[in-house]
Formats: structure tokens, sequence, C-alpha cells
């Protein structure tokens, strides 16, 4: 290279490093202008758009940044309290509720009561009561949070069973199982033809979860659960025993897809769009998956199907997701009214519309697809984690589910399993309470 | 004599096949990916999971017009070029004058800070997020292009500080000498003599590190809030949910992406084998 080719490289490198470096210094926030963080990657043209229409309607201007993956997100929402920087609008992601727990403890969010609470609890009644339980913390809640609701929940979900009506046909099955017992009639049904019977995204821990905890409720009783919990009843209990037996007869029957614990849950979605299997469980954000996939698909939702026919077959639902208020915040009453805004009737709709989410306003439901509104029939009867007084120790937890997924694969049986679980229990509980 | 030489040649050509053949199946391992990527870039959503065929039979050239619109591909572009360039530019002169002080310069505690140095290659990203983010905040500079070029010359400075530093410790003292006599001072000798020489191990940090920042995104996502800074990565994020993927447009996308930095690795290629055995013959 020349020396006059060097020096134009190098001076337009120098230029370039020039205006990195100096070309942007820190953008001041305009005085008045909410900030939310989020991290829902395909909400963001309409959560812009609704910015647009706030600004027309009140003047006030709102900023959404979204950051993606949720790992991400998380670090960033957790840097950005130790920096005291945090939004005025921002979520917590997590399945339970110690992080929330400590932002609130650490003043990081706002206690939404009264506003809620206000015009004769006029917001809190026009949304789902489930998903708002999902940010409440109840008296003598275990994170030690003084009682009240402490984040807005956006949209609602749950956890159901989905089945193919095409290939239910094709097996001869005229009806959607409702027991345990019709279920495996319809698997032994769909194997004789050839037809994986049931998918899920079991290569994810918490779909496990999600699955065996809908059983456990089924067949015990919630309370009986929590008991287990807080080390009250053993693992090796008869009826945890029937919760890791279910498992271990679907496997026993072949209902299982191939390979289903080492699907994570978009690829198990793909094995159900795409008609490999006719049963799947998932939850209410797969109706865009699908249609996406493969929009001549013709399915149907329903509760997985009961063991316990006395006791009702709840699933996990909520709130999808919250927003929480900055309780530091400068713009919290502008936050407040913004957020409050958009879980009404109007904006639901417009988020329904464009990115197919459950409304949590009741009034929005009018006007959702079928599969949808099963989805969010379900909420009347759902659970999650995030609601129940107490919560299991997650060493404890990972152990009982990476259990399941080795009855699946046949490295283990439901005895050994529990047994195995309740030595980590206790040793747990050991560790607790020195 | 004959007999002999014909098996000779017929063992030679027998192994030359087989490392051929070999060599063929480590190309088609690595091409095809990028293969498979381009030809999903151009079906649809709905054909991408039920049409196996190598060639899709409709082709959907929409998704990267889509893809470059929807993604905000122009503004994101421009901003990892700045970036890209901005660092990679910083790396090779704080890199290159620390490996020739490392090596060449002989100060108080020089091995205790050089393997500081590379001890901070041990320490993985994620792990100093949290203090990094509440340090560029105390300093102002969260949410600007400098914080966030700052850190990533930061991230790069390790290896390369140890490849070049390599490289200059088997740069014969001859020639250092021969530079001192002809009245160079020991910057002019970094400028005229070292960085020349050190040219394909400079090419080997040029290139790893484009390659490095040009597909960082997280600590991108860390340090900075406005979209109208964020790197041409974020772009990919928006056809990435967290439940539904656009995977044609994402495809599409991923093209874009790609070829930049295909370019730059073709450019830079003949210095890199050569970088990647630096130090065998300098000067």
């Amino acid at each position: 290279m020349c020396p006059d080719r060097i020096k134009i490289s190098l001076l337009i490198i120098c230029g370039i490093f020039c205006s990195g470096v100096l070309g942007c210094s820190q953008p001041k926030k305009p005085s008045g202008q909410i900030e939310v963080w989020h991290w829902m990657t395909d909400r963001q043209d309409a959560f812009e758009a609704l910015a647009r229409k706030y600004e027309a309607e009140t003047g006030i201007k709102v900023k959404f940044d979204l950051f993606a993956p949720s790992d991400a997100y998380t670090q960033k929402i957790i840097a950005a309290a130790q920096a005291d920087v945090l939004p005025d609008v921002y979520g917590i992601l997590e399945e339970k509720k110690p992080v929330l727990a400590s932002f609130i403890k650490a003043g990081f969010v706002a206690d939404l009561t009264e506003e809620f609470r206000a015009d004769n609890g006029a917001w809190e009644t026009g949304l789902f009561a489930k998903a708002v339980d999902v940010n409440r913390f109840v008296a003598g809640n275990i994170n030690g949070i003084r009682p009240g609701i402490y984040g807005v929940p956006l949209d609602i979900g749950s956890e159901q069973m989905l089945y193919n009506r095409a290939l239910l046909k094709k097996a001869g099955i005229t009806k959607v199982p409702v027991t345990f017992a019709e279920w495996l009639a319809a698997v032994d049904a769909l194997r004789r033809v050839g037809i994986a019977p049931f998918v899920s995204g079991f290569g994810e821990l918490w779909m496990i979860d999600c699955f065996t905890s809908n059983y456990a409720f089924n067949i015990m009783g919630e309370q009986k659960v929590f008991a287990t919990f807080r080390g009250d009843v053993k693992y090796t209990d008869p009826d945890w025993i029937r919760v890791l037996e279910v498992v271990r007869i679907l496997r026993d029957k072949g209902a299982f897809i191939d390979g289903i614990v080492t699907k994570g849950n978009k690829v198990a979605e793909q094995d159900f769009a795409l008609e490999r299997a006719a049963f799947a469980f998932n939850g209410a954000w797969s109706v865009n998956v699908y249609r996406s996939m493969n929009p001549g698909l013709d399915y149907g939702v329903a509760p997985l199907p009961a063991l316990n026919p006395l006791s009702p077959m709840v699933s996990w639902g909520g709130a999808e997701s919250s927003f929480v208020i900055n309780n530091a915040s400068v713009n919290k009453g502008k936050a407040v009214a913004f957020v409050k805004w958009l879980t009404a009737r109007e904006q639901q709709v417009f988020l329904f519309m464009k990115v197919n989410s459950l409304p949590v306003n009741r009034d929005a439901m009018a006007d959702i697809p079928k599969n949808l509104a099963d989805f969010a029939k379900a909420m009347e009867s759902s659970t999650h984690p995030k609601i129940w007084p107490v919560s299991e120790d997650p060493v404890v937890s990972e152990a009982f589910l990476k259990g399941i997924q080795s009855i699946i694969i046949g490295e283990s049986t439901p005895s050994a399993v529990a047994a195995e679980v309740q030595k980590i229990k206790d040793r747990q509980m050991q560790k607790a309470k020195h | 004599m004959k007999l002999f030489r014909n098996r000779y040649i017929a063992e030679l050509a027998a192994k030359n096949a087989v490392v051929h053949v070999f060599l063929m199946i480590v190309t088609v391992s690595c091409l095809f990916p990028i293969f498979w990527m381009v030809r999903s870039s151009l079906m649809t959503n709905a054909t991408i999971f039920t049409d196996q065929s190598l060639f899709p039979k409709e082709v959907h050239w929409q998704n990267y017009l889509e893809a470059w619109t929807k993604g905000n591909f122009a503004v994101y572009c421009l901003n990892s070029i700045i970036y890209t360039v901005s660092v990679v530019f910083g790396i090779v002169v704080v890199a290159s004058m620390a490996a020739f002080a490392f090596s060449r310069l002989h100060f108080w505690g020089r091995d205790v800070i050089f393997y500081m140095f590379v001890a901070a290659m041990m320490i993985p990203l994620p792990g100093s997020f949290v203090p990094l983010f509440v340090m560029m905040n105390k300093m102002h500079l969260i949410n600007t292009r400098l914080g966030y070029i700052l850190c990533m010359i930061n991230v790069g400075l390790s290896l390369s500080i140890l490849l070049l530093k390599t490289f200059f410790d088997k740069m014969p003292s001859d020639l250092e000498d021969a530079a001192r006599i002809d009245g160079c001072n020991r910057l002019q000798i970094w400028w005229h003599v070292a960085l020349p020489l050190a040219r394909p191990a400079l090419a080997v940090v040029v290139i790893y590190n484009s390659l490095n920042v040009w597909n960082e995104y997280i600590l991108a996502s860390l340090l900075l809030n406005d979209k109208d800074l964020m790197p041409l990565q974020k772009g990919l994020m928006v056809f990435n949910g967290a439940y539904l993927t656009d995977y044609p447009v994402l495809m599409a996308g991923l093209t874009m992406t790609a070829l930049p930095i295909i370019v730059v690795y073709l450019m830079m290629q003949k210095h890199i084998v050569k970088g990647l055995s630096s130090g065998a013959i300098v000067g």
C-alpha cells in the first residue's frame, strides 16, 4: 500500500473514531417524559403506536426501550437498580417473587394499592382478579412485604392442553379426553395409526413444573402441596408417588414424542404446528405461534385430563407480563396514569389485534377468537407459583423436575426419584435451620 | 523400479484423496449452515418448516426488504460500523503500544501488570456487568457511544496484547538498535519498525476484534438505552421474540449482518495464516 493510501485510510479511521468517541454525549431525558423498559421484542411496534396515541391524547411523551433477550434485560434491571437509574416503568422477570420482593424492600417499586382501590376499586375489578393477584402480597406473606398490590398486569395467559382435531379424527377419537383413563385410550388409538400422541417443551424445566404441579393439585389438593413445601409432608407420600406415576404411565404407554426431554418449547411448538403430534401442552402465546407456522391448523383447547375426578383440574395462569412503577420516579403519578390507560379496554383490544396477547381487561374479551377465549376461560380456575403462600426450595424443585426427566427417559422410577428428592429436601431444611 | 515408483505415486494419490475428502467434508460442514441460512431467508414462515428441499420453490426476496426496514437496519448498520472501526482502531493503538512496552521496555512490575492483563481474559463478561454499569453511570457514560466504545476496547485488549507481545518478543533486537542509531526514539521505533513488522499479528487482532464487536449485543443492551445508539444485532432481536420468531426475515437479517464481516475476513485472509504462525520469522 503506498504511503498516501495509508494516510487517507488512517484519516478516515480517525474520523470515524472521533465521531464515535466525541459524536454523542449522554442524551438528556426530556422532563416529564415517561420512560418504559421492557423485554417483549414482538410488541415494540405496538407499544410505540400506543405511546404516540397517548401523546396525542394527553401531550405526555412516552418512550419504550426494548432490551432482549430476557437474560440481558434482567441483568440490566438489576444493574440499573444498583446504580439507582431505573426508568419510570419497568418489568421484573421471574417465575416466583423473590426479586420483586427485594426490589420492593429496596424502595424501587411503588405500592399501587390505593390507585387500584380508588373509585370503589374500579381499576382492580375491571381486570382479571387472578392476574392482579400475581403482583399482590397478602398479609403474612413469606417475603415480609407490607400487604398490597405492587404491579400492573398487562395481559393474561394460562397453560392448557391442545389437541389436533384432524389427527384425533384419523385415529377414530370422537371425544376429547376429559379423564386420564380416556386420555390413555386416546394415546393407544393414536399409536395404532402411527401418530405421536403428546409433545411439550419438556427440555425446559418450568414446563414440566407446570405440567406436574397441575396433577399434584388435582391428586392431593393445594393444601397438601403447600404442606410438602413447608416440610410437613414427604415426597415419598403415596400421593406424590402417584404424581410421578402419571409420567411413568405416559412413558410406558408411549405417549411422549421421541426426544421430548430434549425439546425446548419453540421446537415442541413446531411439532404440534406441523401436525407431528396430536396433543400438546402449552401457553396462550402458542395461538400466535401456531398461526404463523401453520395458518390452517385445526385445533382446540382443553384442560389436562384429570386423574382425580373429584378435584378440579387447575392450571398455571395469571398475568403473562406485568409492569411496576419506580417508587423514586419524579414522574410517578404520570407513570401510574399511563399504565392504567394501557390496561383500559381500548388499548387492550389494540394490543390483542396487533400481537394477539390475551387482554387483562374483562371488557376486552368480547371479540377474541374461540381458541384464545378458551385459554381465558381457564383463568377462573388457574393458579400460579407467584400467588402461592409458600414456595419450594429451588434446589429441591430442580431435583424433582430433573427426576421427572429421568423417569421419562427410563433412567429412574417414581419411588427412586421421590426418595432422592426427599433426601435433598431434608438436607435443605437442615441447612435452613442452621 | 518403475513398479516401485508407480506404487509410491498410487500411495501418494490415495493419501491426497483421503486428505481432500476430509477437507471437503470440513468445507461442506462449514458452508452448509451459511447456505441453509440464505436458503431459509428466501422462504415464508409457512414453508420454512414444511419445505425441506435444498432450493425454495418460491423465492421471497421481500424478506430482505422487510428485514432492512422493519429491523431499522440503516441506523443500526451505521452504528455498528462506527463501533467496529472505533473499537478496533482503539485496540490496535493501545494493544500494540502496551505489547511493545511489555516486550521491549524494562520497568518495575512489568510482568505482574502483564499477567494481570492476561488474567482479565479469565473473567467472563457477564460477571462484571453490574460493577461495570455502576462505574459507567458514575462517569456519566451510560447511554453514550463513548462509554460503549471504551468498554469494548477494554474487552478486546487482553488477548490482543498477548498476541502482539508474543510477536514483539521474537523481533530481533538488532532491528531496534539499528533504528536507534538512525535517530529513532521509542515511539518512532514502535511506529516505523515494530508496527510494520507486526502486520500479520495485527491482521489477526483486527479480524478477531472486528468479529467480536460486530456480533456483540449483550453489553450494548446493558450500556445503551436509545435505540438510535444500538448496534446491528439489535435489529435482529425484533424478529426473535420471546415466543414468536419470524424465521425467514430473521435469516434475511442474519445474512445481511454476516456479509460485511465475511468481506472483512476475506480482505484480511492472507495475513491471518501468517499471523497465527507469527513469531516464526520476524524481521
